[in-house]
C-alpha cells in the first residue's frame, strides 16, 4: 500500500516538473507579449512600466504578508528608497546604476528588518501600526531633508542606465524591466513551493508547530520582511530610472493600500496572482477613461466582488474551473469508452 | 542505559496555582515514559516546559548532559520533537508538505540557513532531497496519498500526520501529547508500532495520554501526576495497582475533591 503511494507521489513530482516548465515558458511568452504590445507607443510603455513597478511591489508584499502573514505597511518607503537610491547615485556619484539597485535593496531590507525586530515580540497589529507610522514619517522626511532629497522638487535629470558601454533607450529599458519582473515572479513562486516556503506558510497558521520543528519563526519573519522590502525597492529603482525623475509624491501611502489587495484580487495561491492583480490595478485605475476619478473605487468594489465570489482570487477561480472542466471531460470520455465496449 | 533527558525541580505557576510543582524526571535512551493523570494535573504544561513552548519558573533541564534552554526551535535542533494535544497542521498544505516541514527544519535553522533556504528555494523548489525521509516516515505510519490537503483529513489522520512530522525530525527525544485522541483503531496501531520502532533505535519517548490501557501496554515506566506533582513514578503494573492510582482515578481516598 505505502510502496504504491511512494511510486504514485514520485510520479506526481514528475508531473509537477512538467507543469512547472509549462508555467515558466507560458509566463515568459506572456511577458514577451507585453513587451511587443508596448513597443514604441509611449502611453503603452507608461502602462507597462507602472504595471511592472506595481507587480514588484505586490511580489514584495506577497512574500511576507500573503505567505507568512506579516503585514508591513511601510512599502511606500521601501519603493521610495529604491527610487532615491537611483536618484542619488545618478546625480551625486559616477557609480554605475545597477549598484544603486543593490544599495536601495540593502537599505530597504535593513530598514524592514529593523522595524520588524522592534515589534518582534508584539502581535502583528503592532508591526502594521509601526510601519504605517514610519511610512507617514518617511514622506515628511523626503519633503524636509532638502539637502539630500531635493525637498518637494525631488531629483531630476537622472541619467539612463548604461549597459556594456551603451545607453539604453526607454523602450529597451522597459523591456528589461518586464523581464526582471518575470524573473522575480518565477523566483518567488518557486520559493513558495520550496521547504522554506512550506515553513513560511505553516508559520502563518501554526507558528508553534514551526518552532517545535526547529525553525525560529521570528528570524524567518524578519528574513522575508527584508526580502520583500528589497523586491519592492527594486521596483522603485527601475521606475525611477525609466522616468529619470523622482519626487516625494511619486510613491505615496496610497500605493500600499493598492498593494495589499493586488495579490487578493489576482489570487493568493501563487506569486503570479500578485502580478495579475498589479496588471488589473493599472488597467482599472489608469486605462479606463470613463472611470478616471473613481478608479480606486472601482478597484475596491472589484476586490470585494472577487473576495465574495471567488476567495481564491482570479487565478484560484480559473484553476477551479479548469479542474471542473477536466473532470467533466474525463468522465465524458470514460462513459464513451464504456459505451464503445460490446 | 544512557540518560537522554534530565529535568530537575521544574516548576510553573499561573498566579497562585502550581501547574507544575517541583517535578524531576529522567529519560533514558530506548525508554518509553508514560505521563498520566487527570485533567489539569499539569501533563501538557510539563511537556511545554520540556519543549520550551512555555518558560519554566524554576528548575533545570539537560539533554545528553548539555543544558537545554531557549525557544522550542533551539531545543528541536538539540534533538527534541513534539506533537500537540490539538493537531497543529497547516490545513491549506498537503500531507507531504506538512511532513516535509519536520524533515527540512534543521536546514532552515539560523539566519544563514534561512537565507540559504530562501535562495535555494528559487533554484530547487521541490525539496526532493528529503524524499527518502518522507517516504520512510509515510510508510511507517501508512499515511496514504501524500497529496491530500490536511484540511480534508479526519482528526485521526491529522494525528498521524503530526506524529509523522515529529518523526521526520529524527529526534532523540520524542514528546507525544495525547497522540491517540481521535485516532481510530488502525491509527492507534500505526502510532503504537511507530513508537516501538523508534524506541528500538534508541529514541527516548514521553507519552502523555488519558487512555491508561494503551499507555500501560506501551510504556516501560509511568509517572502519575496530580495537581502538578509526581505522586507515583515506577513500573506500569505496580502503578496500576498502587493506592495512588486508585486515589487519583477512582477517588477511594475521598479526602480531596478535584475542582
Amino acid at each position: 500500500m505505502s510502496a504504491v503511494t511512494a511510486r504514485k507521489s514520485s510520479g506526481a513530482l514528475g508531473w509537477a516538473r512538467s507543469a512547472e516548465t509549462g508555467r515558466i515558458l507560458g509566463t515568459l511568452a506572456l511577458t514577451l507579449g507585453v513587451i511587443a504590445w508596448a513597443g514604441a507607443d509611449l502611453f503603452r510603455q507608461d502602462l507597462a512600466l507602472l504595471g511592472a513597478t506595481y507587480a514588484l511591489l505586490a511580489l514584495g508584499m506577497y512574500l511576507p504578508f500573503n505567505l507568512a502573514g506579516a503585514l508591513s505597511l511601510a512599502y511606500s518607503a521601501y519603493v521610495a528608497i529604491g527610487g532615491y537610491a537611483v536618484g542619488l547615485v545618478a546625480t551625486k556619484t559616477g557609480w554605475p546604476l545597477p549598484l544603486a539597485y543593490l544599495l536601495g535593496a540593502v537599505a530597504s531590507a535593513a530598514l524592514a528588518v529593523l522595524l520588524g525586530f522592534a515589534t518582534r515580540r508584539l502581535s502583528g497589529f503592532y508591526l502594521a501600526a509601526v510601519t504605517l507610522l514610519f511610512g507617514v514619517a518617511f514622506q515628511s522626511f523626503l519633503l524636509d531633508a532638502k539637502d539630500i532629497t531635493g525637498g518637494a522638487l525631488g531629483i531630476g535629470s537622472i541619467r539612463p542606465l548604461t549597459l556594456f558601454g551603451s545607453e539604453l533607450d526607454r523602450r529597451t529599458f522597459i523591456a528589461l524591466t518586464l523581464l526582471a519582473v518575470w524573473i522575480v515572479a518565477v523566483a518567488v513562486d518557486r520559493v513558495r513551493r520550496s521547504p522554506f516556503g512550506v515553513a513560511l506558510q505553516s508559520s502563518r497558521d501554526v507558528p508553534a508547530a514551526v518552532e517545535a520543528a526547529g525553525v525560529g519563526v521570528p528570524a524567518m519573519r524578519l528574513t522575508v520582511l527584508g526580502a520583500g522590502a528589497a523586491i519592492a525597492s527594486l521596483g522603485g529603482g527601475l521606475f525611477t530610472t525609466a522616468n529619470q525623475t523622482i519626487g516625494p509624491d511619486t510613491f505615496t501611502l496610497h500605493l500600499v493600500m493598492l498593494a495589499i489587495f493586488m495579490p487578493l484580487l489576482g489570487g493568493q495561491g501563487s506569486a503570479w496572482g500578485a502580478v495579475l492583480g498589479a496588471v488589473l490595478v493599472v488597467e482599472l485605475t489608469f486605462n479606463l477613461q470613463i472611470f478616471e476619478r473613481s478608479g480606486s473605487l472601482i478597484f475596491g468594489v472589484a476586490v470585494l466582488a472577487v473576495l465574495l465570489i471567488a476567495p481564491g482570487g482570479i487565478l484560484g477561480f480559473a484553476g477551479q474551473a479548469t479542474r471542473w472542466l477536466r473532470g467533466r471531460l474525463a468522465r465524458g470520455k470514460g462513459a464513451q469508452e464504456k459505451g464503445a465496449r460490446p | 542505559m544512557t540518560v537522554l533527558l534530565e529535568g530537575a525541580g521544574l516548576g510553573k505557576s499561573y498566579g497562585g496555582v502550581h501547574a507544575v510543582d517541583d517535578v524531576s524526571l529522567r529519560l533514558s535512551a530506548g525508554e518509553v515514559l508514560g505521563l498520566i493523570g487527570p485533567n489539569g494535573a499539569g501533563k501538557t504544561t510539563l511537556v511545554d516546559l520540556l519543549d520550551g513552548a512555555q518558560p519554566a519558573d524554576s528548575g533545570t533541564l539537560s539533554i545528553r548532559g548539555r543544558r537545554l534552554t531557549g525557544p522550542p526551535s533551539r531545543r528541536a535542533r538539540a534533538g527534541l520533537a513534539r506533537t500537540f494535544q490539538h493537531p497543529h497542521l497547516a490545513l491549506d498544505l498537503t500531507v507531504r508538505e506538512n511532513v516535509l516541514l519536520g524533515a527540512a527544519a534543521p536546514k532552515l535553522a539560523g539566519v544563514g540557513g534561512l537565507l540559504g533556504g530562501l535562495v535555494a528555494g528559487a533554484f530547487r523548489p521541490s525539496g526532493s532531497r528529503f524524499d527518502g525521509t518522507l517516504h520512510r516516515v509515510a510508510e511507517a505510519l501508512d499515511l496514504g496519498d501524500l497529496r491530500r490537503r490536511c484540511g480534508d483529513l479526519t482528526l485521526g489522520e491529522q494525528r498521524l500526520v503530526e506524529v509523522a512530522r515529529a518523526l521526520a525530525q529524527e529526534p532523540s527525544v520524542l514528546l507525544l501529547d495525547e497522540p491517540f485522541a481521535g485516532a481510530d483503531a488502525a491509527g492507534i496501531a500505526a502510532i503504537s508500532a511507530a513508537v516501538r520502532a523508534v524506541r528500538e533505535q534508541g529514541c527516548g519517548i514521553i507519552l502523555v495520554d488519558h487512555n491508561v490501557d494503551i499507555v500501560a501496554s506501551l510504556v516501560d515506566r509511568i509517572m502519575l501526576l496530580r495537581f502538578g506533582s509526581v505522586v507515583f513514578d515506577g513500573d506500569p503494573a505496580e502503578c496500576m495497582a498502587s493506592p495512588e492510582m486508585q486515589d487519583v482515578y477512582f477517588g477511594t481516598g475521598g479526602e480531596r475533591v478535584v475542582p
